[in-house]
């Protein structure tokens, strides 16, 4: 724990532990159909959105894929809100229609999340192109995993954001794993090492918050002081199938349940260094497992859409 | 908001200054950023010498016009995620036929941001496209596309075809919290005629009557509805002739008045046929205006083919004002088929 205060070790800790109690809870109910959307669970990768988020004001835009659980709730979206997004309902954050994969919060810089992957990329950079042109000192993220930079789309994006040299950063949340081919199956090189290129490029262990924190939060100083592009690398594991709510069963994908685990890593170092005691522990787990219980009940208390506003805001 | 001061205007009032076209888009471009500083244009080549056909040349505000590399659809991208951080962008494509490259960003995201936030999030965001043809400029070079975008729900879509109707449509586009797709062809560039100097908008989804007339309803856009006026007038055709403007969406009243009165309709439409906006509008007026039809509705649009580059085959290729004139007589010729009810 040399780089976390004991205040910043807590905050990350609840953030990590809000994002992977809320999509827990999500497993049992799923298959009761009171959510009918695809959901790609971020269990086992939460210390990415949550490493990164740390350094981010509710200005500070960011556009993210289809796995939008994590990023979301540690951008600051209310969990009642997510979640009645996922049971349909008017008081969903897209007001039921978006579902999980297309989020929306104004309010905490996140306006829109897109299921084809690649493509938000490059809303990051018009994001932070906005910020130049018009003289605010907010920056902008664009979020995606590995298998986005395949995409012409993010190689134009790196390309034209150095060329115009605008406040954004780049994230990828890298899994190894393009649904279920491997990196090397998809991608020929090494991304950092072709952006580096282009803009100064990190990587970061994405298995453990303390690297991502530690990283993102210099990629973030150098943004915010040069008003200039990066780009961070965090790998980590993907724990669950692409889509739904089943483990991963790829024999290629092993996941270690403790050194793969962000909050089991950061829970030892803050008990090790006396940062935190078991007990708090179990009341921050109680204390998140009673908001995702009155998530649920909001959810589903709260009225589905009318058949008759279907063409709304078209 | 700024823009809500500024005057909507959809009559033929013309001013006594005559300027180009070219120079009315520039002008609508020009004093749109000047009076909105959120306002900025990008594309390939935007910022060159040429000005994307002189429509951005000696520009008040140089330092937003921004070229772009040859990255078509993250620069749709780019300029949508501008435009919901609260910017106008304004992208420009020189040719049309580059737009496919983005079509991605512009039906799943453009076109659909609006609905899947709910109106959360505003989308002000004109994409621009200029339309060219001849001299040999071949199947690449030569294409309109406007009924790929009239299809795709979210999508406003505009085809000036006056100086007068180039500056205030461009600028109900900008004004607009929606997207935009203005349609521009480039051999209407040079025409003159009567163009205010203040800053005034075309009501999006109101048409124009260019010329009244009993025997025959031609619905035509862009340089088709040019090319049908020039054809009436050569040939001295009693004809009703509408200007719809925009595409989508479309002043059906307009249409379905004119029929009621003539009793016949042709579309003149200067894009593919198949699924096409003449299609559209054929089908409208079957819908909604069938009893007042005396003869069936016809389409003159492209063949169903690309585009050639000999000048012979561009000649068979493309409708001028003898052939639309040459059709419409066809068309008068005939026998009432269907009495009024």
């Amino acid at each position: 724990m040399d780089k976390l205060t004991k205040t910043t070790g807590i905050a990350l800790l609840k953030k990590l532990r809000e994002i992977r109690q809320f999509e827990e809870r999500i497993i049992p109910l799923y298959p009761t159909d009171v959510m009918v959307t695809p959901v790609h669970l971020h269990i086992g990768q939460e210390a990415v959105p949550v490493g990164v988020c740390a350094h981010l004001t509710a200005a500070d835009t960011i556009f993210f894929g289809h796995r939008t659980h994590g990023p979301a709730l540690a951008k600051g979206m209310d969990m009642n809100k997510l979640m009645a997004e996922l049971y349909g309902r008017t008081t969903g954050c897209s007001r039921s229609y978006g579902g999980s994969m297309h989020v929306v919060d104004p309010a905490n810089g996140m306006l829109g999340s897109s299921a084809i992957v690649g493509g938000s990329i490059a809303l990051g950079v018009g994001s932070a192109l906005a910020a130049k042109l018009s003289g605010q000192d907010r920056i902008a993220v664009s979020y995606f995993g590995d298998g986005a930079m395949d995409s012409g789309v993010f190689w134009e994006s790196i390309n034209f954001a150095a060329l115009k040299q605008v406040p954004v950063l780049f994230v990828c949340e890298n899994n190894l794993l393009s649904n279920t081919m491997t990196q090397a199956e998809h991608l020929f090189a090494k991304p950092t090492a072709v952006v580096q290129n282009f803009m100064p490029a990190f990587s970061a262990d994405g298995t453990d918050v303390q690297s991502v924190y530690s990283v993102v939060g210099e990629a973030i100083a150098h943004i915010r002081t040069k008003r200039q592009p990066a780009f961070v690398e965090c790998r980590t594991k993907r724990w669950m199938k692409h889509q739904g709510v089943d483990r991963d069963d790829l024999t290629y994908n092993k996941v270690d349940p403790k050194q793969d685990d962000p909050i089991w890593k950061l829970e030892q170092g803050l008990l090790e260094n006396s940062m935190i005691t078991e007990a708090e522990i179990k009341q921050i787990t109680k204390d998140i497992e009673l908001r995702i219980d009155a998530a649920i009940e909001f959810a589903q208390n709260s009225p589905f859409p009318n058949a008759e506003d279907l063409v709304r805001e078209v | 908001m700024p823009w809500s001061r500024i005057e909507q205007s959809h009559s033929a009032a013309d001013s006594g200054r005559i300027i180009s076209y070219k120079d009315a888009i520039r002008e609508a471009i020009d004093q749109a950023m000047i009076h909105d500083p959120r306002v900025f244009v990008i594309g390939l080549d935007a910022d060159d010498k040429f000005g994307a056909f002189g429509t951005l040349l000696d520009m008040t505000h140089p330092e937003r016009i921004i070229g772009t590399p040859i990255s078509e659809n993250a620069m749709t991208g780019v300029a949508l995620g501008a435009a919901v951080s609260g910017m106008r962008p304004l992208y420009v494509h020189l040719r049309v036929d580059f737009m496919l490259l983005t079509m991605d960003q512009i039906v799943n995201y453009v076109a659909k941001w609006r609905y899947m936030t709910q109106g959360q999030v505003k989308v002000p965001i004109v994409i621009r496209a200029v339309i060219g043809r001849g001299w040999g400029c071949g199947a690449q070079h030569s294409q309109t596309l406007s009924s790929f975008f009239t299809h795709i729900p979210g999508l406003k879509v505009v085809m000036p075809s006056t100086p007068y109707d180039a500056k205030g449509l461009l600028l109900a586009a900008i004004k607009d919290d929606y997207p935009v797709i203005s349609i521009e062809h480039r051999w209407l560039y040079k025409n003159t005629g009567g163009v205010p100097q203040e800053l005034y908008t075309v009501p999006l989804g109101k048409g124009r009557i260019l010329k009244s007339g009993n025997s025959l309803t031609v619905v035509a856009t862009s340089a088709a509805v040019i090319d049908t006026l020039n054809g009436c007038e050569k040939h001295n055709l009693d004809v009703e002739v509408i200007d719809p403007r925009t595409l989508k969406p479309l002043d059906e009243g307009m249409i379905l008045e004119s029929v009621a009165k003539t009793g016949r309709l042709l579309v003149v439409d200067y894009d593919y046929p198949s699924c096409g906006f003449a299609a559209e509008v054929c089908a409208m007026v079957a819908e909604k205006g069938f009893a007042s039809l005396k003869a069936p509705v016809q389409r003159y649009t492209f063949p169903e083919s690309s585009m050639p580059a000999s000048g012979i085959l561009e000649r068979a290729y493309y409708p001028n004002p003898d052939k639309i004139a040459a059709r419409i007589k066809e068309m008068l010729a005939e026998q009432p088929v269907l009495s009024r009810a």
